[in-house]
């Protein structure tokens, strides 16, 4: 959320602590800084209000009582600080269907306002914010709203019918197929028309009973005020947070107003925002206030909550006095009273609706005091009583596997099409879980192939270990590491293994590798296991494996691993060509390949020596080289030119080009 | 020179590293479902009923006609919390290192599907300190130098207080050195998620954490694109 500097001292006072100060407080004790920019000659900081908090510090005010409670000073100006007395009015009646879902409405009636273009000091601090002004009527309720929290909607009362002299506002569900016109979107002129469900809460006309707009989530169009409106009716009201996200999330709406309803401000809140608007309204487009209707069925008071000095310092692991942690929680505006000793009992101010459980304050305590404060303590070293099964052995498998050459893939647990189904998909093709890693490891298997030359390798090999998913019956067994909801899906751990020796697909001699490295596997845990094998592919329940070893005391030794800085991938094809040379006894293999590799240059990405053998005193080796580049795709020309150079100086190191 | 010995994937060669660095101070591997109810993926942890995250836009649910009851691809490893606690009870110290399902746009830095490293540690008298102190000795362990950490206010419905964690390495030349970084959520796990699986929180205490292997698979060896991880690209898996 966005908060204009200059605009936090109006509550804070001045002089308030630098940008970059303010910046590190709340940082450091409430909410993060995504950034701090200047817009026009103000500065504005973008503050990422936390979702607990989002209920109070949605506004500039909040974050000033943040900052003011951070820096244990009171406000000089607070808005919430005294409850506003309002006049009340008879000229407007509002009638709510269910007080529950709409606790408090409250409307008031300004006669003989003058709209036009805001002061400039009023459109100045909205444009900091990202907002575009529009009049003196709609760029005051903005204003409130930015300033402490609380939306409102403005109406022509003249384009809004009387019944009897009384404006009949009410508030009811939504039925089924009837149409709201909403005000247009952030700039766009067609109104949006949204038909109703029966489940959207709904602000009506009662004198025709037509909807004006969805509660909480958008003002409609009608009774607009424009260019020529003399008397308005301001509302401000409290909805169900519950019903106005379902609303807003349903229709893609997310508009200010509809963000703060959703986080349940107060339900004290809406006459502190008829109180700042009618002042607003009278200073930038005069008239007269006539009064407030305030309909408040459901208050609700936030609680009394013991919190105990002993049980604040064992979470936090500080040895606070309670003298101290009274005075942290009452800079939060609370009230506290040390009920019995070591004993508060604390009430959070009525702004703040987040305040409900012991753990509340604690946290409050923890986040004043200052959360860099907390001291580390060192864990101790202690024996390991349990082994994890799964990861023991499954460790174990894929050391075996690397020894014999494969690699490990992780793959998508989607798949285009299998057994279960989800009901909400990423994509077409990602819309089922997988109940086998077969296709995933063929696919692997297929796509590595095209690379063997940039990987250095002759065969394509690569194994998984991954969850799977099945459709059982209900009378089906748990596996004895396998899991089931009783439910029908099934899952269980799955390992294949594949192989691939030619470019055009399996072939039957992928299958002699595959039997080698599942006997493999078979010694080293010392267990049969149940492959199917299809098609170059080796799959099996791993689950089940691991179910019939014996249960492992302790991990093997850690592997001492290197560090491995990744470099990333060129999106560019690569070209292998290779090259044969009779080669004295002067020089070794690796000799040669080094010159080569040296002459090639930047390009030739790998040099491999595929084959060796020696005839009368000379050697022959044959090596590939890769070469790809980074920025294009490598010519054959280009590459052959490369050839041509090595070729030379083969020759001039007195090696025969075979 | 060809390559003979195969190569491990790095996301299970970080899990095989973290479990052994957490098994020197007494962490038990554990794990749970990838296909979770809704009961523990979400109600077992306070998260409100209504909350953004349930929705279809966060979180992949079974069809109906497939599960007795809700169930979703788990959208976080804390689900193995609710289910260790109520089948253990306290105390308890575990690791869940596993695969999480999120429904939302991939980009380089976010995947439908990553890895998640949870922690749990409940016992008499634990306290932000002790989180504190096990973050430091593991990220010590596992970036192979001195780090600090630092907590800052944050808020996850299962924890109370809640915070951000920073770590910052203190050695090396490594280009993690010298810098903070936000790598994580903790916090002490919230009295209701105590309560929830039958453990009195007027007896014990604990804390919980949560982070993407992936992520420290981005600082431990500057992989650019995470989705890399799960693309089954030996060029990618043959680096490390």
């Amino acid at each position: 959320m966005k908060v204009n500097y200059v605009w936090l001292k109006d509550y804070v006072g001045d002089p308030l602590p630098d940008t970059g100060a303010v910046d590190r407080l709340l940082t450091e004790h409430a909410f993060e800084i995504d950034g701090v920019e200047t817009v026009g000659n103000h500065a504005v900081l973008d503050v990422d209000v936390l979702p607990n908090r989002s209920s109070d510090c949605l506004c500039q005010r909040g974050i000033a009582r943040e900052l003011a409670t951070i820096l244990d000073t009171d406000l000089k100006y607070d808005p919430l600080a005294v409850t506003p007395h309002l006049e009340t009015t008879d000229k407007i009646k509002v009638s709510i269907a269910d007080p529950e879902a709409c606790p408090r409405f409250t409307a008031s009636l300004i006669t003989g306002i003058e709209v036009k273009e805001s002061p400039g000091w009023l459109k100045g601090r909205l444009e900091s914010l990202g907002q575009r002004p529009i009049n003196n009527v709609v760029d005051a309720t903005n204003y409130v709203m930015y300033a402490i929290g609380q939306p409102l909607h403005a109406y022509d009362a003249d384009l809004f019918p009387q019944v009897d002299g009384q404006w009949h506002f009410g508030v009811r569900f939504s039925v089924a197929g009837e149409t709201v016109s909403l005000l247009a979107e952030g700039g766009a002129n067609e109104e949006r028309v949204i038909e109703c469900r029966g489940d959207e809460l709904l602000i009506v006309d009662e004198s025709s009973n037509t909807p004006v707009g969805l509660a909480g989530v958008k003002g409609g169009q009608y009774a607009g005020v424009h260019a020529g409106t003399t008397n308005i009716i301001i509302e401000a009201a409290h909805f169900d947070p519950t019903i106005t996200r379902k609303t807003a999330r349903r229709l893609g709406i997310v508009i200010d107003a509809s963000k703060r309803f959703e986080n349940e401000p107060s339900r004290e809140l809406p006459p502190y925002g008829q109180y700042e608007i009618t002042k607003l309204i009278a200073d930038i487009a005069g008239g007269t206030y006539e009064g407030t209707v305030d309909v408040f069925n459901e208050p609700k008071n936030n609680p009394a909550v013991t919190v105990r000095v002993a049980k604040t310092n064992a979470l936090l692991g500080l040895d606070l006095s309670p003298s101290e942690i009274t005075k942290l929680i009452a800079r939060t505006g609370s009230t506290v009273e040390e009920s019995a000793p070591g004993v508060l009992t604390c009430t959070g101010p009525w702004e703040r609706t987040d305040l409900l459980i012991e753990e509340d304050f604690i946290e409050e305590v923890g986040r004043l005091y200052g959360l860099l404060n907390i001291v580390a303590i060192e864990p101790e070293k202690t024996t390991l009583s349990t082994v994890n099964t799964k990861q023991y052995y499954s460790e174990k498998i894929r050391q075996t596997l690397l020894a014999q050459g494969f690699s490990e893939v992780i793959t998508s647990s989607f798949q285009k099409n299998d057994q279960i189904q989800l009901q909400n998909a990423l994509a077409n093709d990602k819309s089922y879980v997988r109940s086998s890693l077969h296709n995933n490891i063929t696919a692997a298997l297929d796509a590595n192939f095209a690379h063997i030359d940039l990987l250095g390798i002759r065969t394509v090999q690569v194994f998984e270990i991954g969850t799977v998913f099945n459709k059982v019956n209900v009378e089906d067994t748990e596996g004895a590491l396998g899991y089931k909801t009783e439910d029908g899906v099934s899952e269980h751990l799955s390992l294949a293994i594949g192989v691939r020796q030619k470019g055009n697909g399996y072939t039957p001699k992928d299958d002699t590798l595959l039997e080698s490295a599942c006997n493999a596997l078979s010694t080293s845990l010392n267990t049969p296991f149940k492959w199917s094998i299809k098609q170059g592919v080796a799959e099996v329940n791993l689950s089940d494996v691991i179910a019939a070893l014996p249960v492992p005391v302790v991990y093997d030794p850690a592997i001492k691993r290197k560090t491995t800085t990744f470099a990333s991938m060129s999106q560019y094809p690569a070209i292998a060509r290779d090259i044969a040379l009779w080669v004295s006894s002067d020089f070794d293999a690796q000799r040669v390949a080094a010159i080569l590799k040296d002459t090639a240059g930047g390009l030739c990405v790998r040099i491999d020596l595929f084959d060796e053998f020696e005839k009368e005193g000379r050697t022959s080796y044959a090596f590939r080289l890769v070469f790809q580049s980074r920025e294009r795709t490598l010519t054959d020309g280009e590459v052959g030119g490369i050839m041509n150079t090595l070729n030379q100086v083969a020759e001039q190191n007195g090696w025969a080009v075979r | 020179m060809p390559d003979i010995s195969g190569h491990q994937h790095p996301i299970t060669q970080m899990i095989d590293e973290i479990n052994h660095i957490f098994t020197d101070i007494g962490f038990s591997f554990e794990e749970g479902p990838e296909a979770e109810t809704e009961h523990y993926n979400f109600d077992q942890l306070n998260v409100p009923k209504d909350h953004p995250s349930r929705d279809m836009q966060d979180t992949f649910w079974f069809k109906s006609k497939d599960v007795s009851e809700p169930t979703v691809l788990r959208t976080q490893t804390s689900p193995v919390q609710a289910r260790f606690l109520e089948s253990h009870g306290a105390p308890t110290k575990i690791i869940v290192p596993g695969k999480v399902f999120r429904n939302e746009a991939t980009d380089a830095t976010h995947e439908a599907q990553f890895y998640q490293l949870e922690g749990l540690h409940v016992d008499k008298g634990i306290h932000l300190g002790h989180l504190k102190g096990t973050l430091e000795y593991f990220f010590s362990k596992f970036f192979s130098g001195k780090t600090e950490v630092r907590f800052r206010p944050s808020f996850f419905p299962f924890v109370e207080p809640g915070v951000e964690v920073d770590m910052r390495l203190l050695e090396g030349d490594s280009k993690l050195a010298g810098k903070w970084i936000e790598v994580m959520g903790a916090g002490m796990v919230h009295p209701n998620v105590l309560r929830n699986s039958a453990v009195d929180p007027e007896t014990y205490s604990g804390y919980a954490f949560g982070m993407g292997i992936d992520r420290l698979g981005v600082m431990k060896y500057g992989i650019e694109d995470i989705r890399d991880l799960y693309s089954g690209d030996l060029r990618f898996v043959n680096q490390f």
